[in-house]
């Protein structure tokens, strides 16, 4: 898989022999190899995933690609598991019986769970990821080096409710808002995913005769605010002129009869004819609103037979290689842009915002499986003081590398996963915030656990969170002041499973923003000024958000932005110096190799910056900002 | 070998636009278009060559020709993936052959069991680009002068134990670099109310068309290494 080391010419056999002996005796000592994947082979793995061919679409990824190894190296031990590495089977002792891990993961939530599982078992992880030409490796060891959290990464970008609402800028608004859309008609029903206008909001302006217009509206729709969006499209049988005029004809600004118009232009759009030409996929096309309105009707009739399908209480999944699922955000995107005054965008473009696609090509991957072996290889034979965090970069940087090692840098002390008493302080209303917020949003979104314990800090150990299903039901929509959490109060969150405890400080405060329920005192404060372009929120989930369950091609792509801080300068042009001075290198003036700190700007082909994963060819989780080369 | 369609919207068939995806996604549809059309001439298949065989198959070209005319060893056993269990005493490019097409059958692969020294000027003109490994330096150079008469395109390079190497030859070429774009004042002609201000978006990128006018000798790594801002 990868890259392997090529053979040796004859006349350099010598130079090289202790080389492919230490390889040989190395490999001679891996008795097995375990592989883990929750994913099933789809097409659009086969430009680069070289373990799979057509004929294994639909199968699991891990089964195909032991058996396609087997078929080139059949004394190779491997077993391979069609899984989700969260599952609590792979405990600590399943962690321990290795010698090396390696991660070819594309989401965060995993990543820092088998970095808590590889620093509770102590075994070395090699960590990596590639999002298109970039790709980057590093390893982590628990008490040598800084493990996957010690420095803050960045949470995915997430837009105030109001701007989805009320105020779409940007195509991405828009995308957002059609695939809250979907799930409050087709998905499961979130609280956090409204799609009416939020009347409270301030800014927006109501045209005097619209404000009337609605006030009458809802009056006579007083009983839909009693009903939930799905039942009420229910009831209306899906018809899609109901929902568009619910759900688009109730924006300000617009009134109806302008907007329909629209869809009936009496000339052909600029667009069509700039369709016409061979030069892009049929996707790539940007239609004309009426097309949008026709694809809307469609794709909500094909939606809801799918719902009707399904199991009494039972919701569709949003899954961006469904058609419909796919037409539907498309069309409900593109008239939102176009009743807001923006350019639309073509399906093409729209399925990489909405799917959070990362291109991906195998020559990246190649190269970093490659470097993946050999810093493998280094701990293995004893020598991880040679390891070292390894960027691959796009061009050369000025002295000719385009590969950039960086020393490792030793563990955050006051890291809240690896210091030895981790500690954090939480900002929240303690008036305000429930115990399932604490669970779901604080320690299982923000801080990763997967099965919290929760105890009050009270001398009496005060039970608020059981990880035992049902025990604790009842606490999940009271709030926290209910339990006599105040300012000042300590809770301890354990997470058996990942042998991991933290000690939350709760600061209560009545001052959040609108929109925040907590903040982690002493997180990097949000940028102020220009942003890279970030894709969707992270509260949007692509099928199986988790990958909790073994699942079909449903499970993300990749859900995740890291930040990359490659120092990608720095070295001589002689490897070998690395070792030596890439230490001293760290304290002289202008030395580029400064390890995790600062964070350069990364142009990207594309406006992305998630990565991407496949299990065969490593990748790497990216933090990747904007970089200036 | 499928056949490709090229009546599809694009220029490519439906196929092709589901498998190559993750990869027009990054360097365009254009560039895909060119990659699909061009034949590529890949000289030794041991470790390293498999790899590029890899690669080259995976990315889509027309037509990848594996010229080698050494027999299967006990080492390429161990470092070349292609090569079945038991081909022993096999020619190694052809003992590579099905592996490599089942890699991507839209992709044209062929198997030459001759050595590159027997071939002939006329040979390497069917190609729109050659790389050798494995190659002796008398080959290299002959064949590095041949491909730049004919402006094809040469790459050389090889590996030993931990260390490689390689080479390029793009005689003059046209290449693309990627640059920020520029923030402008926009007049809310592309986006919402809010467009008036203005906007930095250092994730905007354009593609601007470069010429290189490099000198037979080739270049390091295929691309200038200046840093042009």
């Amino acid at each position: 898989m990868g890259a392997a080391v090529g053979a040796a010419a004859p006349e350099l056999a010598q130079a090289v022999s202790q080389a492919r002996l230490l390889k040989n005796l190395v490999l001679t000592g891996f008795s097995s190899i375990y592989v883990i994947d929750l994913d099933t082979i789809d097409v659009s793995n086969l430009n680069r995933q070289f373990l799979f061919q057509k004929k294994h679409v639909g199968r699991s990824k891990s089964q195909v690609a032991k058996e396609s190894v087997l078929q080139f190296c059949p004394e190779a031990n491997i077993i391979a598991y069609h899984d989700s590495i969260m599952n609590p089977d792979y405990n600590v002792e399943f962690f321990r019986q290795f010698t090396l891990v390696m991660n070819a993961l594309d989401n965060r939530a995993a990543r820092n769970h088998v970095n808590r599982m590889c620093l509770a078992a102590d075994i070395p992880l090699i960590e990596s990821g590639t999002a298109g030409y970039l790709g980057q490796v590093t390893v982590i060891k628990k008490g040598v080096t800084e493990c996957y959290e010690c420095q803050p990464k960045p949470t995915q970008k997430t837009f105030p409710g109001c701007t989805i609402r009320n105020t779409p800028s940007e195509p991405i608004h828009c995308i957002v808002w059609a695939k809250y859309l979907f799930n409050q008609l087709f998905g499961e029903e979130d609280a956090d995913q409204e799609v009416s206008p939020d009347r409270a909001d301030p800014e927006a302006a109501w045209e005097p005769a619209e404000a009337e217009a609605r006030a009458l509206a809802s009056n006579e729709d007083g009983e839909i605010k009693r009903v939930s969006t799905k039942q009420w499209a229910k009831s209306t049988g899906y018809d899609p002129v109901k929902l568009f005029t619910k759900n688009f004809c109730g924006t300000y600004k617009y009134s109806c009869s302008s907007f329909f118009f629209s869809f009936f232009p009496k000339e052909q759009n600029k667009s069509d004819q700039q369709n016409e030409s061979s030069a892009m996929l049929k996707d790539q096309q940007v239609l004309n609103v009426r097309s949008y309105a026709d694809l809307f009707s469609k794709s909500v009739k094909t939606l809801s037979l799918h719902l009707a399908e399904k199991a009494d209480g039972e919701a569709l999944i949003w899954d961006k290689d469904d058609p419909s699922a796919m037409d539907f955000v498309t069309s409900a995107a593109n008239l939102r842009m176009h009743v807001f005054g923006m350019n639309m965008k073509s399906r093409f473009d729209i399925k990489s915002m909405a799917g959070n696609i990362i291109p991906a090509i195998a020559t990246t991957n190649a190269v970093i499986a490659g470097l993946i072996v050999l810093e493998g290889l280094k701990i293995l034979s004893g020598k991880i003081d040679q390891c070292r965090t390894i960027f691959l970069n796009k061009q050369p940087n000025p002295r000719k590398k385009l590969l950039v090692p960086c020393a490792l840098d030793p563990p955050n002390p006051n890291c809240y996963v690896c210091a030895s008493k981790p500690e954090v302080t939480v900002k929240l209303n303690t008036h305000k915030v429930t115990v399932l917020t604490l669970q779901d949003k604080i320690l299982k979104e923000k801080f990763a656990m997967v099965a919290p314990d929760v105890q009050i800090d009270d001398g009496k150990g005060t039970i608020l969170i059981s990880s035992e299903e049902g025990e604790t039901e009842a606490n999940n929509h009271r709030k926290l002041s209910d339990f006599g959490i105040r300012n000042g109060t300590r809770l301890q969150a354990d997470d058996f499973l990942q042998d991991y405890t933290l000690l939350i400080n709760v600061l209560h405060s009545e001052d959040l923003e609108k929109d925040v329920e907590f903040e982690v005192v002493g997180d990097a404060p949000e940028r102020i000024g220009p942003k890279p372009s970030e894709p969707t929120p992270k509260n949007i989930s692509n099928g199986s958000d988790d990958g909790a369950q073994p699942s079909t091609s449903t499970a993300p792509e990749q859900d995740d932005v890291v930040i990359v801080d490659s120092e990608d300068e720095g070295t001589s042009s002689n490897a070998d110096d690395v070792e030596n001075k890439s230490r001293k290198r760290k304290l002289e003036k202008g030395c580029e190799c400064v390890g995790a700190k600062r964070v350069r700007n990364l142009l990207l082909p594309l406006d992305k910056v998630i990565h991407v994963m496949s299990y065969c060819n490593s990748t790497l989780s990216w933090d990747v900002k904007n970089v200036q080369n | 070998m499928v056949e490709k369609d090229e009546s599809g919207p694009g220029g490519i068939s439906e196929e092709e636009a589901a498998q190559y995806d993750r990869q027009i996604r990054l360097w365009g549809l254009e560039a895909q278009k060119r990659l699909r059309a061009s034949r590529v001439l890949l000289v030794g298949l041991r470790g390293l060559g498999a790899e590029v065989a890899k690669n080259l198959i995976l990315a889509g070209v027309r037509g990848l020709t594996l010229l080698d005319h050494q027999q299967v060893s006990q080492e390429d056993t161990r470092a070349q993936f292609l090569i079945p269990v038991g081909s022993l005493g096999r020619n190694r490019a052809e003992a590579s052959l099905e592996r490599a097409q089942n890699l991507n059958p839209m992709v044209d692969v062929k198997a030459d069991p001759e050595s590159v020294e027997s071939k002939s000027q006329e040979f390497f003109t069917q190609f729109d680009a050659v790389c050798l490994t494995c190659c002796s330096r008398e080959s290299m150079v002959r064949i590095n002068q041949i491909c730049h008469k004919n402006g094809i395109k040469f790459f050389t390079g090889d590996v030993f134990g931990y260390h490689g190497y390689m080479f390029a030859d793009l005689g003059d070429h046209e290449f693309v670099e990627e640059k920020p774009k520029v923030a402008k004042v926009t007049t809310g002609v592309e986006d919402g109310p809010e467009a008036k201000r203005a906007r930095l978006d250092p994730a905007e990128t354009t593609m601007v068309k470069k010429v290189s006018g490099e000198s037979p000798g080739g270049i390091w790594g295929g691309q200038t290494p200046k840093n042009q801002r």
